[in-house]
């Protein structure tokens, strides 16, 4: 094991990471993904990219979450369950389209069993695209949305769901 | 008993195998494949919006009636009784198991599970910690990518398969580029063959190397999971140096290969394929010292070769339960000549059987990699080549039936044209195969092992759903 863990940490002073502060806490949900965007996913919180080392974690419920991060195209299927993901989280609250499906961009599948994106069910607050988006990609999107995640007050508590267009409460920097 | 019934009980008491069952609507198929791995068709028609089920002499067709079921409306006459699978909506005690008796309640689990992982929903009937049975609701992924394929040119219609699932993709492309391939009466030359199995390789490579991990985060061992997950990135970053795309996909296409890689390209693939497998070998090493983790595998989730059998396992967790079925050595259109399916030393069906497969198979494909990358990849098309007949298709149909051993295990694609369009498109892949086996697994273990029985077969949704 003492190896596996020398191994680890010269992987690590070897690779340029960037020096961020802040956290987020992501609560993924797969909407009917190729599971490609959830492998990518994955190895973002790998040792080559180490996602939670900048206080980015994936939790296990949406009531501890600031990002819902949503994979694939929303089927039908799916949308009930996404919807009360969303509903579960506290404010303020962040939505994240990972992947080219999520977003969209070259839907395959009949129309009796995919929605379309995920921007027609929930606010969307930030696009990941890519096929699969790579975990590099998804870090430094991620990165972005930690530098300009919501700050103080103006932040209203158990908004009900409202349309694909409008635009989750709380202030943000423009 | 009925035609249909008789020739699938004849084929099933020889050496044959069940393949996959699939409704086109007025017709119901089964496959069967032989020990060559020759697929036959037996069909049975439709009449008064039923068929008789086959269930009893094929238990591993239950899922794939229960599918054919709910998407085509067919009736199954003695599967009773037929539980939804991918039609949602049902009431709880219309599609699980009734389970009753003192202190027994249920455990609801997903569909959105708690790390990232797939989405699907787990029905735990227990008592205490002890699993008595789980129902699987699967399919909150489909798609409908078969459906949505019909009518489209073979060659177009690829792109349906290939987003099936990112984990599988050269596995599903190349049994659905062999389908055509057969309709078209096209061959496969030499350099095709090589270079299709080069990439079905990468894919079993980066493939084992995230079940390892897997399996480590499975029982909380961070630096295993921590040390195949890096081995994972540098295999799917060699993919991507490779064709362009970290998953391979796009990389098969019908009937041709673009792929060009010179001496320098290959000769850089195999010297960083030899560093992977040099460090998967240490970090190998490194976990089985580690008795604490190693204790945590053994005797958990197990499916016998009995089961196995039952239930049509297939790939690693078939090999790990003592059956020796591996398609690779009937894969004439792919280049395994000599090849011989890896053998357990324990093949106790249970999780350590299954992770100890794992690196058995890693070793195995790393051999092959070597041995297949010795030389310069060229560009190549198939060639014209005698007629396909599948056995039991109706004389004037256009089918062909394209299988391949990935990563998780057999997948059969079969496809049914018409004027060179997609009249049919059925992928059986191995996670489907597979998901009845992990229910199995579980019945009889501990609720907390769930994971860990899980990430030992590794199976993906989104190849079932489709």
């Amino acid at each position: 094991m003492f190896t596996l863990l020398r191994d680890l940490r010269r992987l690590r002073r070897q690779l340029d990471l960037p020096h961020r502060t802040g956290s987020l806490a992501i609560r993924h949900c797969d909407a009917g993904s190729c599971n490609g965007c959830e492998h990518e996913l994955t190895l973002a919180s790998g040792p080559h990219y180490d996602l939670s080392r900048f206080g980015l974690g994936m939790v296990a419920s949406p009531r501890h979450a600031d990002v819902l991060l949503v994979t694939g195209a929303v089927t039908s299927r799916m949308s009930a369950a996404l919807r009360r993901a969303y509903e579960a989280m506290p404010e303020p609250r962040r939505v994240a389209a990972l992947g080219d499906c999520a977003l969209g961009r070259g839907l395959l599948g009949s129309p009796d069993d995919i929605l379309g994106p995920v921007a027609l069910v929930l606010p969307v607050d930030l696009e990941i695209p890519g096929c699969p988006p790579t975990p590099d990609a998804i870090a430094t999107a991620l990165f972005g949305l930690l530098a300009s995640r919501p700050t103080g007050p103006g932040v209203t508590v158990g908004r009900p769901l409202g349309s694909a267009d409008e635009q989750p409460s709380g202030a943000r920097p423009d | 008993m009925s035609e249909y019934r008789a020739d699938v009980a004849d084929g099933l008491s020889g050496p044959a195998t069940f393949g996959a069952l699939y409704a086109t609507g007025p017709v119901v198929r089964t496959v069967l494949i032989g020990p060559d791995g020759s697929p036959g068709l037996i069909s049975a028609p439709v009449v008064e919006g039923s068929v008789p089920s086959i269930v009893d002499l094929a238990p591993a067709a239950g899922w794939d009636e229960r599918e054919a079921a709910d998407l085509y409306g067919v009736g199954f006459t003695g599967h009773s009784p037929m539980r939804p699978l991918v039609a949602h909506g049902a009431a709880l005690e219309d599609w699980t198991v009734r389970v009753s008796g003192h202190d027994a309640y249920q455990v609801a689990v997903g569909p959105i599970h708690a790390g990232v992982i797939e989405s699907g929903h787990f029905r735990f009937h227990v008592v205490g910690d002890r699993i008595l049975h789980l129902d699987a609701q699967l399919f909150y992924k489909h798609r409908g990518l078969q459906a949505a394929a019909e009518g489209h040119r073979l060659r177009e219609a690829m792109v349906f398969v290939a987003r099936a699932c990112a984990a599988c993709a050269v596995t599903n492309a190349i049994a659905y580029a062999h389908a055509c391939e057969q309709v078209l009466a096209l061959e496969p030359p030499s350099e095709l063959r090589r270079v299709r199995t080069i990439l079905v390789e990468l894919e079993r490579v980066w493939n084992h190397l995230n079940d390892v991990s897997a399996i480590c985060a499975g029982v909380g061992v961070a630096a295993g999971n921590a040390a195949f997950a890096a081995l994972t990135e540098r295999a799917r970053r060699l993919n991507d140096a490779l064709t362009g795309h970290r998953f391979l996909r796009g990389a098969v296409q019908v009937g041709a290969s673009d792929l060009d890689w010179d001496a320098s390209v290959v000769r850089r693939a195999a010297h960083q394929l030899d560093s992977v497998r040099t460090d998967a070998a240490r970090a190998w090493r490194e976990l089985a010292f580690n008795a604490s983790f190693q204790d945590r595998l053994a005797g958990v989730g197990v499916i016998d070769a009995g089961r196995a059998r039952a239930l049509g396992v297939v790939g690693p967790a078939a090999r790990a339960a003592g059956l020796d079925r591996d398609e690779r050595c009937n894969s004439a259109r792919l280049s395994y000549d000599g090849f011989a399916p890896a053998v357990p030393e324990r093949p106790d069906g249970d999780v350590r059987a299954r992770y100890e497969q794992r690196a058995l198979e890693l070793w195995q494909s790393f051999d092959l990699l070597g041995r297949l990358l010795d030389r310069p990849v060229t560009a190549s098309r198939a060639e014209p080549g005698p007629a396909v007949r599948v056995p039991g298709a109706e004389p004037g149909d256009e089918t062909g039936i394209g299988m391949v051993e990935g990563p998780r295990g057999r997948t059969v694609c079969i496809l049914e044209a018409r004027d060179g369009q997609v009249k049919r498109l059925h992928l059986r892949t191995a996670s489907f195969a597979n998901w009845p086996a992990v229910a199995a697994a579980a019945a009889g273990s501990l609720l907390p092992d769930f994971p860990l029985i899980n990430k030992s077969f590794e199976l993906c949704y989104a190849c079932v759903d489709r």
